[in-house]
């Protein structure tokens, strides 16, 4: 187990590792700015006093390499500093927000996993079958649609010409659970679709791949009944594959989140992300940006850990 | 019931009759599930449910024609060895073609089919479809068929510079990583590494917001970001050309680093490359529209795929479908060139996968 322990820290660190890379690439991007944050927000009409003064408020007055280091500092306890546009602190812009799409992709993936994970298995063993063409098609077809796309047929058949569903996700504090979900049910509904249409291909491809091991052939060619062929031999060495799969897919889901929130006005952190984009509020475009990234990090990281953890080879090393 | 309801069961149970006489058991078990189907769909939708289901079937039908009829011209007038290959091609892939076909003479030829210019304002806003315009005006009065056949060349001609680029970035860095190797292999790989983990999207927005939305800062934006995808294929398939000894035989003969990408490495990996190229063009693609949905893609007046979408969504509130044919334009392109890509990487991989 030692060569294990070893193996998952030493990920551990490389990812640890690329976050602080990440984290100094968003932070001295902004530093390519014509001139400095308070005169790219202020516009060119400021007066030489008001960009003095945000500067002053922003600290902009120091060198880029203390304010990184206090950037940092503070992201790691969870203050991003202020927004340059409304003065709030950035961590109440985006706080709440960030908890409604994390809730948001969650919803998506409980109902996309298992889903995909079923769909794939049995398009996997079903395969050059006419089923398995049609759903190659339909997934295909389903990646190749921009998010916007599959959000607006869906508005437009869900909620416009058959009003079932409402086709603005907007939330307030006081509904029930049961309201919650059907207010984000369309916007979930979009980012299944998306997912389970990757999902599933990519499980399909690896059980494929393992049905073509010499050993699956020998369990059959034994005598072994199909369906023992897959439960006693092929699953165990499957979950490998498909956590991977399936970590890969959520890191998707966190970055397809945000043209789908975008679509459904849905008040999620992607959203927010877009809105300081177009206000040019740097510093909540750094802390949403770290944030999606320290996601779509950790998820890839628990994709290799989970394939680590899950290899009987790796496990029961010689 | 209508006459279109007797005429739809007939023709499905008349039809199910003579390919089962025929022998056709595949389209036969085909054809008489959907009768089945239908009898269940016909009790619950009524006769607009089976309308649905039978232009669907049409639509299907005719687009199939087409693919056949637009792959076996292609036979016809290409050099044997390559009719041989293409002869094997699935419908799909033969529908994508004539669909990337039709795409790049739209964008060619942009300004004599549009009726209008793009920028050119010729009704009142929204104002509804006749003969002089197609589909309609947009939110400023502007003729939605004449964008749309711009938006071809616009979007699709930007994504096609910024997958180039893309490629050249990647490519040029992934086999220069494969001669070179040593130092230089590792720190490129670093370097891929640390583009990969950020989000493409997430990426994008923070570079477009601090350097602008000019078409050139797109470009060299998004072929940064999709450039590991390509490095990290071309290092692998390099890679394991460089230990070939025909490549050692010329490192002998004193050749450089340059001739042997260029003539030994090149042409014996143009296969995988290819399609990597037709998959990256529909993640740029997807990403470009994405960006120019958001706002953040080519400035108006300029028509764009993405921001017509944007501009005129609020028409999908009243049961229109206009804003809904630039994004399907995205879709149909994006699914035409990956049915292609998935012809060729089956075909190349050699996988029969049985």
């Amino acid at each position: 187990m030692g060569d294990l322990a070893q193996l998952v820290l030493k990920r551990l660190g490389y990812g640890l590792l690329t976050l602080l890379v990440v984290s100094i690439l968003i932070f001295f991007a902004v530093e390519l700015l014509p001139g400095d944050v308070a005169e790219a927000v202020l516009g060119q009409g400021a007066t030489p006093e008001t960009v003095a003064a945000m500067r002053e408020q922003l600290g902009l007055d120091r060198p880029a390499i203390i304010r990184y280091v206090e950037w940092l500092g503070g992201a790691v306890t969870g203050d991003f500093g202020i927004s340059a546009v409304s003065g709030d602190p950035v961590m109440q812009v985006i706080g709440t927000r960030f908890v409604n799409t994390l809730f948001l992709a969650a919803y998506a993936a409980v109902i996309a996993v298992p889903f995909a994970i079923v769909l794939g298995i049995i398009v996997a063993l079903l395969r050059n079958s006419v089923f398995d063409r049609v759903a190659n098609v339909a997934t295909l077809t389903s990646i190749s649609s921009p998010e916007f796309f599959l959000g607006y047929i869906l508005i437009l058949f869900l909620a416009v010409k058959v009003p079932l569903f409402p086709a603005i996700a907007s939330l307030s504090g006081d509904m029930s659970f049961f309201q919650l979900l059907e207010r984000t049910f369309l916007p979930a509904l979009t980012l299944v679709l998306v997912v389970t249409a990757h999902m599933m291909r990519m499980t399909r491809a690896s059980i494929i791949n393992l049905l073509a091991s010499p050993y699956i052939e020998m369990a059959r060619l034994k005598g072994v009944p199909p369906w023992k062929v897959i439960v006693r031999h092929a699953l165990p060495n499957a979950w490998a594959p498909i956590i991977n799969v399936v970590a890969l897919n959520l890191a998707y889901l966190i970055t397809g989140v945000v043209l789908v929130e975008v679509v459904f006005v849905y008040p999620g952190i992607g959203q927010a992300l877009v809105d300081a984009v177009s206000k040019r509020d740097f510093p909540v475009v750094q802390a949403a940006s770290l944030i999606f990234a320290g996601t779509f990090i950790l998820l890839n990281l628990a994709a290799d850990i989970g394939a680590i953890l899950t290899n009987p080879r790796l496990r029961h090393p010689k | 019931m209508g006459i279109f309801v007797l005429g739809y069961y007939g023709f499905l149970i008349i039809a199910s009759v003579i390919l089962a006489y025929v022998g056709w058991r595949k389209w036969f078990l085909m054809v008489f599930a959907l009768t089945l189907v239908s009898f269940v769909l016909g009790i619950v939708g009524g006769a607009p449910a089976l309308r649905f289901v039978a232009i669907f079937a049409i639509v299907l039908a005719v687009a199939a024609m087409v693919s056949f009829a637009f792959k076996e011209f292609l036979v016809q007038i290409v050099r044997p060895n390559i009719a041989k290959e293409l002869r094997t091609a699935p419908l799909t892939a033969s529908f994508g073609m004539f669909v990337i076909f039709t795409y790049a003479i739209g964008g060619i030829f942009a300004p004599l089919i549009a009726p209008y210019g793009q920028a050119e304002v010729i009704a009142g806003a929204f104002a509804p479809a006749d003969s002089d315009m197609l589909l309609g005006a947009d939110q400023l009065g502007r003729d939605v068929f004449s964008r749309i056949i711009y938006g071809a060349r616009n979007t699709v001609g930007l994504a096609l510079i910024a997958t180039i680029g893309a490629f050249v970035l990647g490519a040029l860095a992934g086999l220069l990583a494969a001669v070179k190797g040593g130092w230089f292999d590792t720190f490129m790989g670093r370097v891929a590494d640390v583009i990969m983990s950020i989000p493409s999207l997430i990426f994008a927005l923070l570079m477009l917001s601090i350097l602008g939305t000019s078409s050139w800062v797109i470009v060299v934006v998004v072929a940064i970001i999709y450039s590991p995808r390509v490095f990290r294929l071309t290092r692998a398939v390099a890679g394991n050309i460089v230990v070939m000894d025909y490549i050692e035989a010329a490192k002998l003969r004193g050749e450089g680093d340059w001739y042997l990408i260029r003539r030994e490495i090149l042409p014996n990996s143009t296969a995988p490359l290819i399609a990597e190229f037709g998959l990256e063009f529909c993640f740029v693609f997807l990403l470009i529209a994405g960006l120019s949905f958001l706002g953040l893609g080519l400035q108006p007046p300029i028509a764009d795929w993405g921001s017509m979408v944007r501009e005129n969504a609020t028409l999908i509130s009243f049961g229109d479908i206009t804003p809904l044919i630039p994004a399907a334009a995205i879709a149909l392109l994006t699914v035409s060139v990956n049915f292609v890509v998935d012809w060729m990487l089956h075909r190349s991989s050699g996988l029969k996968e049985n």
